[in-house]
């Protein structure tokens, strides 16, 4: 500073010759003393500090490299389970539609066959019941004609029994059981 | 058998003995019996309860006075008036076993078409004794339904000449 004021004072005086870049000899040696004075306390007194924050910094780094690197394998990772989940996923479905068509195919089969064999025993029961029912109209209309038989066998046998007849029934039931 | 229808029995006969005439009182109780099981009005008259004992035993004496002995008029208006008008063809037929197994002769019961004449029946009678073997007290019984010829129960044997039956069994073959 007072190099300066010194330096701006002489600017002042014309007897004395003036660089604007180049200082005077001895503030060379102020100036150089000073620097290295200046530094050896920044080696002494700053050096560890910055040595310990840049130590610091570098082990944050190496963290955050660390960290990304253990992220990246987990992530990698995941997406080596996702492909193979997705792998299995496909390979489940395949044998989910593959049994969904076998079993499709096994009740289509059994179905089949089951109204075949149903189909099969509504034809034997009607054949049955047809049967049966012709069986039943028969016997139906036989006992109507023996009934109506019987009606009239007995009206004709009646109308035909006279008091003589009667008396002659009587008298041949007489002799046999005296027989 | 009930021991009440029993009793009747017992009793009527000793009292249709005592009159000495057991044989045909025994014949027209049959025949009373026989038209009190075919004529629906006659039996639910003699069974109301709700008429008179009176009345209804006037009704057996207007019936049957004058056309069967006293004692079968007697006997048939005391069951009446005892209340055992239901009983009547039980103490009947309770009756007539009771006398004819004191002569040692099983009832033979002859169901046929026309009514038989004393002399049909004394051949009758004597065809069934000789096809049984048993001596027969015969009892003769009116029956439309047999349309022609006899059906005659002795015991638990059955003779069945009937045309009823015949046209039974026409109508089992048909």
């Amino acid at each position: 500073m007072s190099s300066f004021i010194t330096t701006l004072l002489g600017a002042e005086d014309p007897s004395q010759s003036i660089s604007w870049i180049l200082p005077e000899q001895a503030e060379y040696v102020y100036g150089g003393l000073s620097s290295i004075i200046i530094f050896g306390l920044l080696w002494k007194f700053a050096g560890p500090q910055i040595k310990k924050a840049m130590a610091a910094r570098t082990e944050r780094i190496q963290k955050e490299l660390d960290s990304s690197a253990s992220a990246r394998q987990t992530a990698e990772e995941e997406a080596g389970r996702i492909r193979s989940a997705l792998g299995d996923i496909n390979a489940e479905r395949s044998r989910i539609l593959a049994e969904a068509d076998a079993q499709a195919a096994s009740l289509l089969s059994e179905g089949r066959a089951r109204i075949e064999v149903e189909m099969r025993d509504l034809q034997t029961k009607a054949e049955a019941d047809i049967a049966a029912a012709m069986s039943r109209s028969s016997d139906e209309l036989r006992a109507e004609i023996a009934r109506l038989s019987s009606i009239a066998a007995e009206r004709a046998v009646s109308s035909a029994l006279n008091d003589g007849t009667k008396q002659g029934l009587v008298e041949d039931f007489i002799s046999k059981v005296g027989a | 058998m009930s021991s009440t229808v029993d009793s009747y029995a017992r009793a009527l006969v000793d009292i249709a003995a005592a009159e000495g005439n057991l044989s045909a009182v025994e014949d027209e109780l049959y025949r009373v019996a026989r038209v009190f099981e075919t004529n629906d009005q006659l039996r639910s008259t003699l069974t109301d309860e709700t008429l008179p004992i009176e009345r209804r035993q006037g009704v057996v004496e207007q019936l049957l006075g004058g056309k069967a002995s006293n004692t079968t008029t007697q006997i048939v208006s005391f069951i009446i008036g005892n209340g055992r008008g239901r009983d009547l063809p039980a103490i009947v037929d309770a009756i007539v076993n009771r006398a004819s197994s004191a002569d040692n002769k099983e009832v033979a019961v002859v169901r046929t078409a026309v009514a038989l004449s004393d002399d049909q029946q004394r051949r009758l009678a004597d065809a069934l004794v000789k096809k049984t073997g048993k001596q027969i007290n015969l009892k003769v019984v009116v029956d439309p339904s047999v349309l022609g010829g006899i059906v005659a129960t002795v015991g638990d044997t059955v003779i069945d000449g009937s045309v009823r039956s015949r046209l039974d069994q026409l109508k089992s073959r048909l």
